[in-house]
């Protein structure tokens, strides 16, 4: 079961490398929700240019945990 | 103005070139090197002797292809902190494709060429300007500065700016380039409140991206090309034409040179116009046929129908006052091919220039229309660019042979060139009834290397006055080039309610308009005319009717009234109702300086005696049996001349179709009207 005490955040992996944009050392690694849906995308942290983008997982951290929190929650509800 | 002018139209496969002197046109055309048009273009100016000429005139696709195929260079995009995604936002209309279709989504962000800057290149400064244009959070330099470093981190070649308001009032967008330049060093940087103050900000922030990728692309090719010219000892003067085929000296036109986008395509029309003044007929539809598509344009009463604005793509607007042409899939190279169930369709799909129709023995192996023409026997194998290109008409035949569908050759056939008249007659027919125009009253003008082999077919399908080919019809849309003024022009937005309050207000921003483009063009010149239009609405409404004319002189009480009266004329012609109790609201006000420029002109034709074929050519599959034409050498043919069709009439870089049932006269000025 999913862990609800403590509070989910993106975790962003440095990645080694440089910027081909903009040449910073600041590239790294982490999910991102677009119009598209999730993303893995890999960004410099300096311009924000994109140097990475595949789709990740359709429902991005949302896994099999979270959805049994929802159901036994609603279950301990009903009367 | 006298000598020798050049008029240079760079097209997708040939570059063509016209030089008139004392009246007389001489023609070339040379090979378009797509990757660097500069050197087709000055090849072809050179194949004329341009060294001795007094005008140069050239139409240029280079910025619109580098566009439509993104080989942009890399420019930044500053604009008010919280608005970068003002290009994404676009106009938040659907196309027209996506409106029944509920899987469409935008692209956003960094997904799938648009908008044409990515994200990261798009900045937000900390500022705002109020809708009047009163300072409301002032520019904040420092963080300013910081964007602008990012910028130069990221080797930017240009930078457009666009603030909110900006066209109310320009202080913030001037300091910030000036921080751009101290910081960037001398590079290319478009400001709205200078480019496009007008209101609208995606409209605004459009135009000035589209503005500052220009001026990477165009500066160089200027460069270049001015050069070359200076090489040959050129000494006349370049100008380049913009999207109303209107002329702008090459120097003022690189301060704005979005205006050049749609410079090419725009010049058939008004060719269109200029003949059409010429032999008295002043309502046209002009089709231009070439390769891959067909051009149509709408002249009323010897005026070209323009537009304010136009889309390069879905959400991609440049706001510039620009001829309306509609481009339909349909053209020359376009394919006739076997459906699933098939019948046979032609077109959207083009062969191209390369590998052009299969006849050209080139390696294409699937039929277009030029193989029907040829296989039909309207050309011939050794007449097509005067005897410089062979066709082959046993390649046209297996082309045809190897569709898939049970119909015989001959349907085949047949069909192929039926439904690519019938796919232009369509277009034409959504066009003109689309605009409230009535197509018996207007006559056809068929230009481009294929149009008057195709165009003439029409008359059965498509109620129109006549078809009208006109001399030199492979060539007609670079003789726009000398058939039109030289225009200065400036333009702002502003929401005014016209009533007498506005007067001294309007006053101030045309006669300032005006006094500005008159210290460019210089005092007295000789023959200038100002024109004043104005874009305006019913308050309350959402959307202008454009360029409708304003008085010159003084803005006064009375002048207001002209104004109203102006629009609620208009706008009755268009809709059928002048609403005398609602209150107008200008939108938008342009001035234009128009500097008379010389053109080219059609000498009177010759009489020549009753037509003489020059030899016989047998039409098959067209109809139910083949039927023998005759074919005429158009040099020959004088004044009065009268051919019944079927017939064909060749000349170097087209050949004219005659259908059964329709005569072709020749007119006054070398015309053949068929009807
Ligand atoms: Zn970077």
């Amino acid at each position: 079961m999913a862990n609800l005490a403590k509070p989910m955040s993106v975790e962003k992996v440095p990645v080694a490398g440089v910027c081909p944009e903009c040449g910073a050392h600041a590239l790294k690694r982490y999910e991102a929700l677009s119009a598209g849906g999730w993303f893995q995308v890999v960004k410099c942290q300096d311009c924000l240019a994109s140097v990475e983008r595949k789709p990740w997982k359709r429902l991005g951290y949302v896994d099999r945990g979270h959805v049994d929190v929802i159901l036994n929650a609603r279950k301990a509800a009903k009367p | 103005m006298s000598g020798k002018i050049i008029a240079v139209d760079v097209g997708g496969t040939f570059t063509d070139v016209v030089a008139v002197e004392d009246g007389r046109i001489t023609t070339a055309k040379v090979a378009t090197i797509p990757a660097s048009s500069d050197k087709s273009v000055l090849a072809g100016a050179r194949a004329l002797g341009v060294s001795d000429a007094s005008v140069f005139n050239l139409a240029s696709t280079a910025g619109l292809n580098a566009v439509l195929t993104r080989r942009l260079p890399k420019v930044g995009f500053l604009t008010t902190m919280g608005h970068r995604d003002i290009l994404d936002r676009g106009s938040l209309v659907r196309p027209l494709e996506a409106i029944t279709d509920p899987t469409w989504r935008r692209n956003f962000g960094d997904a799938g060429g648009r908008p044409i800057i990515p994200r990261y290149l798009r900045r937000g400064v900390k500022e705002r300007l109020n809708a009047q244009g009163e300072v409301f959070v002032p520019l904040d330099e420092a963080q300013a500065r910081e964007e602008i470093e990012l910028l130069k981190r990221c080797n930017v070649q240009g930078v457009a700016i666009c603030l909110l308001h900006a066209h109310r009032n320009d202080v913030h967008e001037q300091r910030l380039r000036e921080l751009v330049l101290e910081i960037l060093g001398d590079l290319p940087c478009s400001i709205s409140s200078e480019t496009s103050a007008l209101i609208r900000e995606f409209h605004r922030a459009s135009t000035t991206v589209m503005d500052v990728l220009m001026k990477n692309i165009y500066g160089d090719y200027t460069k270049r090309l001015q050069k070359g010219l200076d090489e040959v000892g050129f000494k006349g003067e370049f100008n380049y034409s913009d999207c109303s085929a209107n002329l702008l000296p090459s120097d003022y036109a690189m301060q704005r040179p979005y205006q050049l986008l749609m410079g090419g395509p725009a010049g058939g029309a008004v060719s269109a116009a200029h003949f059409g003044g010429v032999i008295g007929d002043n309502n046209l539809l002009c089709a231009d046929v070439g390769g891959t598509s067909t051009d149509i344009s709408v002249i009323v009463e010897g005026v070209p129908w323009s537009a304010p604005t136009f889309e390069l793509e879905h959400d991609l607007v440049v706001s510039a006052t620009s001829i309306n042409i509609v481009t339909l899939g349909a053209g020359g190279g376009s394919i006739v091919m076997a459906t699933p169930e098939g019948d046979i369709a032609t077109g959207p799909d083009s062969c191209g220039a390369e590998p052009g129709p299969a006849c050209y023995g080139d390696g294409g192996i699937r039929p277009a229309v030029t193989d029907a023409a040829l296989a039909i026997g309207i050309l011939t194998p050794g007449g097509f660019l005067g005897g410089k290109k062979r066709l082959h008409p046993d390649l046209a035949m297996k082309a045809f042979e190897s569709l898939d569908t049970p119909l015989p050759l001959a349907q085949r056939i047949r069909y192929g060139w039926n439904m690519a008249i019938n796919n232009i007659a369509e277009g034409l027919l959504n066009i003109s009834i689309g605009r409230g125009i009535d197509p018996r009253d207007f006559s056809l003008v068929a230009c481009g290397a294929a149009g008057p082999m195709i165009l003439p077919c029409l008359l059965d399908q498509f109620p129109i006055r006549r078809v009208i080919v006109p001399p030199y019809p492979g060539l007609f849309s670079a003789l726009g080039l000398i058939s039109t003024d030289r225009v200065y022009s400036d333009h702002r937005g502003h929401y005014m309610v016209l009533d007498g309050r506005s007067a001294p207000l309007l006053n101030r921003m045309y006669s300032a308009m005006e006094a500005r483009l008159r210290e460019k063009v210089g005092a007295d010149q000789p023959g200038l005319r100002v024109l004043r239009t104005f874009d305006a609405r019913f308050l309350g409404q959402s959307w202008e009717t454009p360029l409708i004319e304003a008085p010159a002189g003084e803005i006064d009480e009375a002048a207001i009234q002209t104004m109203i009266e102006n629009f609620r004329t208009t706008y009755e012609k268009l809709n059928a109702n002048r609403f005398d109790n609602l209150p107008v609201e200008a939108v938008t006000y342009r001035v234009q300086l128009v500097l008379p420029a010389a053109k080219v002109t059609y000498p009177a034709a010759e009489s020549a005696g009753p037509p003489q074929p020059i030899g016989e050519t047998t039409l098959r599959y067209l109809y139910d049996e083949p039927r023998r034409a005759f074919e005429y050498d158009r040099e020959q043919l004088g004044i009065g001349a009268a051919i019944a069709g079927p017939a064909v009439i060749r000349e170097e870089t087209s050949t004219t179709f005659v259908p059964d049932g329709r005569t072709a006269t020749v007119g006054g000025h070398r015309e053949i009207i068929i009807q």
